[in-house]
């Protein structure tokens, strides 16, 4: 069987529902990370996928700017989270808790 | 390519990598004054590039990156880009000063925190710009990117780190749903650009694919402006960053998403959007009843913003369901309005808090004898945000309110988002003016040495409080440029339910 345009659309789907219940039901905030990398990633795979089946690479070029954001995002992200630990001891979504009413 | 279409952004680009070089040798006692000299350079561009922009366009639109005079460029120059435009510049200076108050504050790495402000102020402008799905997702990821690290610049401080964790956090669930967002559009769609969208709406509108695509990235685009249901982060990150950072994301982040959302509601799908007004209206009434009603008990006054800026994202939506180039218009003219408001609240803010180290409402306690230029403008900022006339925030209310009042006769609906608006007004006077009773009323302070303020903050306010004034008594000044800014868009679509003559 030739995988087509759905079959890519479906594993794109999945992973992005496998990445929001990652950000979701983990508590580790290094989890929660990988979980919303997990959806960028599902993005990246649907872009590509509607860029063959459609015959249109603007899809690729798109995919390279989301990689290149994505790498900030992360060199941003874990610098903050080691900030956070050195802080806190702690890199837990719970202990995120002294900024409340 | 022509590239003084770009003009503004290119001077901003280098003005920012300028500060990062000087940085390298300039002695640490005089960064406050490279921060003096990158508003000084704001300035420049503010009157020179934007008198060039003008002069490129002429009127019309003009497109870049794109198929030379097919009208379809990723980037475009228009009057309300350049509205805007001139909106980012303002509020970039203005913050720039600010934070030149309260460099003290954050410690090391001051000069990459003007350089941090004016990256962030870069892709605010191209966001200004942005015909093009890539366009959009490139200004606001800088945007976003930017303001995380600038929200969680005070190391020291476990808020500060906090407000940037949330806001990476939420930042980038946000920016995940976009992305795949736009990637459902670009699939059902085949093109990213907003013209070519335009033109294949009406095919599009029957297209599940694409119509679940731009579900998520207004998702994206409301997260930006804080509203309703994409709202949580907003009172946590303005409580914990540091002032100046809280006030660029108040004023320029959210209108980025303001201008965004225009753009890809009324530029690109206009005739999907009417058809969504319903969702609209909820989103509106949702956001203001929950901005408003959470104020209520507040008594950090930086939290206190957050909220209010939660609610005011609600008054900006009504604009939007209105669906009219009046509502548009107000959009404009509130926001205006509300960038000198809250740039003078957090002004003071900085100051008071340099000299208190405490954002809360009892720290206010006889800033009225300490100091009448900061109690004075706080009061008017506040007195401003809740609608008071002749004031900035009054006119752009009733520009907002008056344009949804004739959709009523079509759709009910319309009346109910009318009455929460007004609501959320009344209720709103009642948290603003306990801002200004802390200020004047607020009991017996301990400390009642005079504030001195620096000269930058108070040219700062001086600005601020002339630009409040200014737009609430010579409307006709602002109007005839948010006229035209609202103009781009024509005649907008109403929902197939309406009579055809409905504007």
């Amino acid at each position: 069987m030739q995988a087509g345009l759905n079959h890519y659309l479906i594993v794109g789907g999945l992973l992005f529902c496998l990445g929001l219940f990652g950000v979701i039901a983990r508590r580790n905030l290094l989890v929660v990370y990988m979980g919303l990398e997990l959806m960028l990633n599902a993005a990246n795979l649907v872009l590509v996928a509607f860029s063959r089946f459609n015959n249109n690479l603007n899809g690729q070029v798109m995919v390279f700017f989301v990689i290149t954001v994505a790498a900030a995002e992360v060199a941003v992200g874990l610098a903050l989270i080691v900030a956070l630990y050195r802080k806190r001891r702690t890199a837990h979504v719970e202990d995120l808790a002294s900024l409340k009413l | 390519m022509n590239y003084s279409l770009l003009q503004v952004e290119l001077l901003v680009a280098l003005l920012g990598l300028g500060v990062l070089l000087a940085d390298l040798w300039l002695p640490p006692r005089h960064r406050r004054a490279l921060g003096l000299a990158a508003a000084a350079g704001l300035m420049l561009v503010f009157i020179v590039g934007i008198r060039g922009a003008v002069d490129t366009y002429a009127g019309a639109a003009e497109y870049a990156f794109g198929a030379p005079k097919a009208r379809t460029g990723m980037y475009v120059l228009d009057n309300l880009a350049v509205f805007f435009k001139q909106f980012f510049l303002l509020a970039g200076i203005l913050v720039l000063l600010m934070s030149v108050e309260y460099s003290d504050r954050i410690g090391s790495g001051v000069s990459e925190f003007f350089a941090l402000v004016i990256f962030a102020l870069l892709g605010m402008l191209f966001a200004a710009s942005a015909n093009d799905l890539v366009l959009l997702f490139a200004s606001l990821e800088l945007v976003t990117i930017t303001f995380v690290v600038l929200n969680s610049y005070q190391r020291g401080r476990a808020a500060s780190i906090e407000a940037g964790v949330k806001y990476l956090i939420m930042g980038a669930l946000a920016s995940a749903f976009m992305v795949f967002g736009i990637a459902l559009v670009f699939g059902s769609a085949n093109t990213t650009n907003f013209s070519e969208i335009h033109a294949a709406q009406k095919q599009l509108a029957g297209n599940p694919v694409f119509l679940v695509g731009l579900a998520m990235l207004l998702g994206g685009l409301l997260f930006k402006i804080a509203a309703v249901p994409f709202q949580m982060w907003a009172p946590d990150v303005y409580q914990g960053s540091p002032a100046p950072a809280t006030a660029f994301l108040a004023v320029g982040s959210k209108a980025a998403g303001i201008v965004l959302l225009l753009r890809v509601l009324f530029g690109a799908v206009p005739q999907i959007t009417a058809q969504w007004s319903h969702l609209l209206v909820w989103i509106a009434a949702l956001t203001i009843l929950y901005g408003s009603l959470c104020a209520i008990p507040q008594r950090s006054l930086k939290r206190l913003m957050g909220y209010s800026s939660i609610a005011n994202a609600g008054y900006l939506l009504l604009g939007f369901a209105s669906l009219r180039a009046e509502g548009v218009n107000g959009v404009l003219y509130y926001l205006a309005g509300y960038l000198f408001t809250v740039l003078a609240a957090f002004a003071v803010v900085c100051v008071v808090l340099r000299h208190t180290d405490s954002d809360d409402l009892s720290a206010l306690a006889g800033l009225g004898q300490r100091s009448p230029l900061l109690a004075g403008a706080l009061a008017l900022a506040m007195a401003s945000l809740a609608g008071i006339p002749p004031l900035a925030g009054f006119l752009g209310k009733f520009l907002l309110l008056k344009s949804i009042v004739p959709n009523g006769a079509y759709d009910p609906g319309y009346y109910c988002l009318l009455g929460v608006a007004v609501f959320g007004v009344v209720v709103s006077l009642y948290y603003y003016f306990g801002v200004i009773r802390a200020v004047y009323w607020g009991g017996q302070a301990s400390d009642l040495s005079p504030i001195a303020t620096s000269w930058p903050v108070r040219i700062a306010l001086a600005v601020c409080i002339a630009g409040i004034f200014w737009l609430g008594l010579f409307p006709d000044n602002l109007l005839s440029l948010t006229g035209p800014a609202a103009g781009v868009f024509g005649k907008l679509a109403t929902p197939a339910s309406w009579p055809a003559n409905a504007h």
